[in-house]
């Protein structure tokens, strides 16, 4: 049977989830509005999964806290803000949306992929001087197309799975072979679906094409950033498949890092991603 | 393994590897055992007054050598198709060293 085209597949994308309220509650103090500190904490509390995963990672010896932090509220006043809704928005991805079960797919060393890349563009901003949460947001959302073409094309999606394999090429490509499109494209209109940023929904739509992505945006930070979770191996022991992207060099030039930044940015994501692992469940 | 040294934390490397969890007055834990330390987490050790770190002694030469060649040969093979590209040459190169010395 002939894949779904674009168009269809984009229009089965209205069909998924809506993000849950209280992610949207933190885009929307991301964003400035005015919100206050108290609700936010109590909303986000009202949520036990959430909860309980973002006070592990809080908890964790990344924060080095002289005592253990007991409420979503203690845990914005000792942590901070910024780093409880960056770790609010990645559980309430992870738990938003449903468990996927397929034959050559493991949904664990997706999530861990994503938290790898976000946890690396995280690491990335200081040096590049971007805006971190932002950052965070669009890695870990930057493969989120992937996870809507298999849970909406599970036959198609398998039958990428298995040229990927038998061909040894990026999943990627796989997907432009046989849809003729990959899941950038699609995470892009899942993104704007649920009223993501402009500069979010570019990062995804071109992160493996950063030339094409809006100047000044965040594309090349997570074009990097993939990578950099790839060859750390953050989605697994080390004992499984994997390949490196292919890097646009006018990309990686543009980012401007020198060998000690890029050291510095390296130790930064493997310290965080191990401290961010209770996240996973 | 061999007995953990004690050692002054001024003395500390990054990347070392703590022997035993690192605690205050209370007892409570402020780093784990088996963490592998950070210039930052050396700079709050510090700022919290802690002298003496229990450190896992380096591992023998030839230990070490089979686990750079693992680690190098996980790296080659992930890099397998773009390791000649002009944008992937530092990354391959900082990534090499980077988990040869953290071992990860």
């Amino acid at each position: 049977m002939k894949p779904p085209s674009l168009e269809e597949m984009i229009g089965q994308v209205q069909k998924l989830p809506a993000m849950p309220a209280v992610a949207i509650e933190v885009l929307q103090s991301m964003a400035g509005a005015d919100i206050d500190i108290d609700t936010l904490a109590r909303h986000i509390s009202q949520d036990q999964v959430i909860t309980a995963r973002v006070l592990r990672v809080a908890n964790s010896p990344f924060y080095g806290l002289q005592s253990r932090v007991g409420s979503i509220h203690d845990a914005i006043v000792v942590v901070g803000l910024s780093a409880i809704r960056s770790l609010v928005l990645a559980a309430s991805v992870m738990s938003g949306l449903p468990a996927i079960h397929s034959p050559g797919f493991s949904q664990n060393r997706f999530w861990r992929h994503v938290l790898g890349t976000a946890v690396a563009a995280q690491a990335l901003a200081s040096p590049l001087k971007r805006p971190p949460e932002a950052l965070f947001l669009a890695g870990l959302l930057h493969d989120i197309g992937r996870l809507a073409m298999l849970v909406l094309y599970p036959e198609d999606f398998a039958t990428v799975l298995g040229v990927a394999a038998a061909r040894d090429c990026r999943l990627e490509d796989a997907e432009r072979s046989h849809f003729g499109y990959d899941h950038s494209e699609v995470g892009a209109a899942l993104a704007q679906r649920w009223n993501f940023p402009a500069e979010i929904v570019d990062a995804l739509a071109w992160h493996h094409r950063p030339a094409q992505g809006m100047p000044g945006g965040l594309a090349g930070i997570i074009h990097y950033a993939d990578a950099i979770a790839h060859a750390l191996d953050l989605d697994q022991d080390g004992n499984q498949p994997g390949q490196m992207p292919s890097l646009d060099q006018d990309a990686v030039s543009a980012l401007g890092l020198d060998w000690d930044s890029l050291n510095a940015v390296l130790a930064e994501t493997r310290a965080r991603f191990d401290s961010y692992e209770p996240l996973l469940g | 393994m061999n007995a953990p040294l004690i050692q002054p934390l001024d003395e500390t490397l990054p990347g070392a590897v703590l022997a035993a969890p690192v605690t205050d007055g209370a007892g409570a834990v402020l780093l784990p055992a088996g963490l592998s330390l950070t210039a930052a987490h050396l700079e709050s050790l510090q700022r919290r007054g802690i002298g003496m770190l229990a450190i896992c002694p380096p591992e023998d030469p030839e230990a070490l050598a089979r686990q750079h060649e693992k680690i190098r040969a996980r790296v080659m093979y992930l890099f397998r198709h773009t390791a000649d590209e002009a944008g992937s040459q530092a990354l391959l190169h900082a990534v090499l060293a980077f988990r040869q010395a953290s071992g990860k």
